[in-house]
């Protein structure tokens, strides 16, 4: 596809082009295109590349608008892309970055990558910074966190002074009273599928952009309150040198882990392409 | 395995998925119309599924994405029905075109049914339309979507009140989709006569025994024995396997 300012190419890549992705690049490259990197945006849970309510092609064509080429991707077995069979999950992402920056370098010559993506997304891109030096920045939506010495006196705080959680606590029980001997509302797990990474392996990621003069964008919504709940916290969990100078962390308790509201919406791809200047006033 | 392309106008182009036959090529092209909003999220890997199968079976297979959403180009607040409509135009003319197929069947889903109805009317060259829980009106669409968003809303205990006046505003739609003025107005207009129009024997729906399901007059119909919850503010995929192999009956069935 292509307009006055961007075009978007389907690619299929790997081994007999097993993996699927869309290519978005400014029309026209700007001079200091080779000098940007290059976004990779990976699957939230089992969406496929588009991201929840579009968010992913949004970033896309956001940040191509500015400057920046990016890579939204079904990784094996997600969206258009077919399975890696005989490899373990950390095995077949291992595979299918190779094979993404295989096509990406195929087609710009030598990347940086800035990898990023919500929930899964971002557990994803934290495995993959550490190992590959092109990793230059993570975006990480609602990544995983260690709670803080402060976290449970805050989660005490917000629980007993927010009217709205009895106002809700009331309507439910109030609905459960009329539905006497009806069915009952089954608490869901919200993380059961989720594999979070270790904490060493947090901190590594962040490490290691950190040693490659790269920039960290992490933000939390009310997804993740039962683990995280003050803007900062991730910074005094990690307990890094420097921190503030190439992370920028924010907490957004109003907005829902898939961006539900527009308004949220366009607040993160706002927020995302202010950071992602950050690199154009780096070059 | 797929190709995948853009197409249409330069303008306003569409993103497509042509999946061709794997053996036996039938000479016979099925477009899928998908569902719209978060609908079309929890269907996407149940309607690959089923372009798979119908690809191995010999048949062509294109999906897409109508404009302004997904991967096509464009923005939500500036679709119409007008444009969805002919959208599905365009893309059963670009599916024979990539195919070289003249005959076509189409597997509309919930409202994607309903604008596939609309847009092929009478059309001779359409054997057989193929309806996944087909919803049966705008306005009844419109009004499940609303519902939808106010579960949202009041499901978000930490939305302020001017976010949760704006969340709530007349165009917000199903997790907060924004439609314009006239996409709203256009799809209350749309009423179950987009059905009536086509001639029964081309018409086959295929239902679950969600609370919603919706049976066209005059119309052969099997029901599936499968939950959807569609109106839900929970983003889980659908995948009902024996859903998707009546679906892909129905679709090579001579």
């Amino acid at each position: 596809m292509s307009d006055h300012i961007l075009t978007e190419e389907p690619l299929q890549f790997g081994e007999n082009g097993r993996m699927f992705g869309i290519l978005t690049q400014l029309g026209v490259p700007p001079p200091n295109a080779q000098d940007l990197p290059v976004f990779v945006f990976l699957n939230s849970g089992l969406l496929h590349r588009v991201g929840p309510r579009r968010l992913y092609v949004r970033f896309a064509r956001t940040l191509a608008e500015i400057g920046f080429t990016s890579l939204r991707v079904d990784l094996a077995g997600k969206g258009d892309s077919f399975p890696s069979p005989h490899l373990t999950t950390e095995q077949s992402l291992r595979e299918d970055f190779r094979n993404i920056v295989s096509v990406l370098e195929a087609r710009l010559g030598h990347v940086r990558l800035v990898v990023g993506g919500l929930c899964s997304g971002a557990d994803d891109a934290i495995r993959l910074a550490p190992s590959d030096s092109r990793v230059v920045g993570m975006v990480l939506l609602d990544a995983v966190c260690d709670r803080d010495s402060g976290f449970r006196a805050r989660e005490i705080v917000r629980k007993y002074t927010h009217l709205a959680r009895y106002r809700r606590w009331l309507k439910k029980h109030i609905k459960a009273l009329g539905n006497s001997g009806g069915e009952t509302e089954q608490a869901i797990d919200k993380f059961a599928l989720r594999d979070f990474p270790a904490r060493q392996q947090l901190r590594e990621a962040f490490q290691s952009i950190q040693g490659r003069q790269g920039r960290v964008l992490s933000v939390f919504t009310s997804y993740s309150e039962e683990y995280y709940n003050q803007a900062g916290q991730m910074g005094r969990v990690l307990e890094l040198d420097g921190y503030r100078q190439f992370c920028t962390e924010l907490y957004w308790p109003e907005a829902s882990h898939t961006y539900s509201f527009e308004l949220h919406r366009s607040q993160l791809i706002e927020e995302v392409k202010t950071w992602a200047a950050g690199y154009i006033a780096c070059n | 395995m797929h190709e995948a392309f853009f197409f249409g106008p330069r303008s306003r182009q569409l993103f497509a998925s042509y999946h061709p036959p794997a053996k036996d090529d039938r000479r016979l092209l099925t477009v899928i119309c998908p569902p719209l909003f978060a609908e079309y999220n929890r269907t996407h890997h149940a309607l690959r599924k089923v372009a798979i199968s119908l690809a191995e079976s010999g048949r062509h297979v294109l999906r897409f994405d109508y404009r302004g959403t997904e991967d096509s180009f464009g923005n939500l607040e500036d679709a119409t029905v007008t444009g969805w409509i002919e959208d599905i135009a365009l893309a059963i003319q670009e599916g024979r075109e990539v195919s070289g197929c003249s005959a076509v069947r189409i597997l509309g889903v919930r409202a994607g049914a309903l604008l596939a109805c609309r847009s092929v009317g009478t059309a001779s060259e359409i054997q057989r339309l193929v309806l996944w829980d087909p919803v049966s009106d705008g306005a009844g669409y419109l009004q499940a979507l609303r519902r939808i968003q106010e579960a949202i809303v009041e499901q978000n205990i930490y939305l302020r009140r001017a976010d949760r006046l704006q969340a709530m505003h007349e165009y917000e739609y199903g997790g907060g989709y924004r439609l314009s003025d006239r996409m709203v107005n256009e799809l209350r207009a749309l009423d179950s006569s987009a059905y009536s129009n086509i001639p029964s024997s081309k018409l086959h729906v295929v239902s679950t025994s969600s609370p919603s399901a919706f049976s066209v007059a005059g119309v052969s119909e099997e029901v599936s024995q499968c939950a959807c919850n569609w109106e839900t503010h929970e983003e889980d995929l659908i995948m009902p396997q024996p859903l998707l192999e009546r679906l892909v009956a129905c679709l090579i069935t001579s």
